[in-house]
């Protein structure tokens, strides 16, 4: 057991069975399908109210999305909690400014690069994650689960976008 | 309490399975674009199904309510799949 929680990386099998059991316990427990984008947004909404007043007081945000202290934002506390400890018990927990490298190999170690490309992806996809009404965690898995058609209209939609950006970025090396 | 302790246990979990199986590094979510590890797909798959059976034999077995559902507006769904993969390809989250 103290063994396979200090492993590096799990079968993704083995993995998935606990991202499972978690939905099943959130939805048992807290009649809610977790998601992550939420959180994000949420907490958008309460930066826009200090910074942009009346655009906190848009349709999304009124109806759709309300700023605030959510329980999304409580448990986006808890993900980073999870993944840390996981991270620390198989010792694969590092400060890095590139943070992978493969993109290191691939771009360089270039700091910007790294960061513009995390910054820039990230307002792209809670973007698309308000759009599209969910995220992978929220709308893919916790969608998918109930078969919803929403779920899979997204991951088409994903997989139609992320294979010519990869094609793009990588070219010879795709 | 019981407001903060529920959500942060749900998270932690939820957090640990992702970073266990990897998908917190940029390789293993700009690679499932690139066809060259599946990483991603095998865990998000395995993770619906779980969660399939589970919830409905508990919905089945001991009446337990079923959560909203996310609403289906296709034009939405699609577009914001498309923005969200340009991202999640770009930027590897």
């Amino acid at each position: 057991m103290l063994s396979l929680l200090r492993q590096k990386q799990w079968s993704p099998y083995l993995a998935g069975v606990l991202l499972g059991l978690v939905y099943i316990v959130s939805i048992w427990v807290a009649g809610t399908i977790p998601g992550a984008s939420g959180a994000f947004e949420n907490l958008g909404g309460l930066v826009a109210k200090v910074v942009a007043p009346a655009l906190a007081n848009n349709t999304y945000f009124r109806f759709v999305m309300p700023p605030g202290i959510t329980w999304e934002v409580i448990m986006m506390a808890g993900v980073i909690a999870g993944s840390f400890v996981a991270a620390v018990l198989s010792g694969s927990f590092k400060l890095r400014l590139v943070s992978d490298a493969q993109w290191g190999r691939v771009f360089g170690q270039a700091i910007w690069k790294r960061w513009l490309a995390a910054f820039l992806g990230g307002i792209i996809i809670e973007f698309g994650a308000g759009v599209a009404g969910g995220c992978t965690s929220g709308l893919a898995v916790g969608g998918g689960l109930f078969l919803a058609p929403a779920a899979f209209i997204f991951m088409i939609g994903m997989f139609m976008s992320g294979i010519p950006v990869a094609m793009i970025m990588y070219r010879r090396r795709y | 309490m019981e407001l903060f302790v529920i959500p942060i246990l749900i998270g932690f979990g939820f957090g640990f399975a992702l970073q266990k199986a990897g998908l917190t590094y940029y390789r293993n979510i700009v690679n499932v674009f690139r066809f060259t590890d599946l990483t991603v797909i095998k865990f998000m798959m395995t993770a619906i199904v779980v969660a399939m059976v589970g919830v409905f034999a508990l919905n089945a077995i001991g009446g337990m309510a079923l959560p909203v559902v996310p609403a289906t507006y296709i034009i939405g769904n699609l577009v914001g799949g498309l923005i969200f993969g340009v991202g999640m390809a770009g930027a590897g989250f």
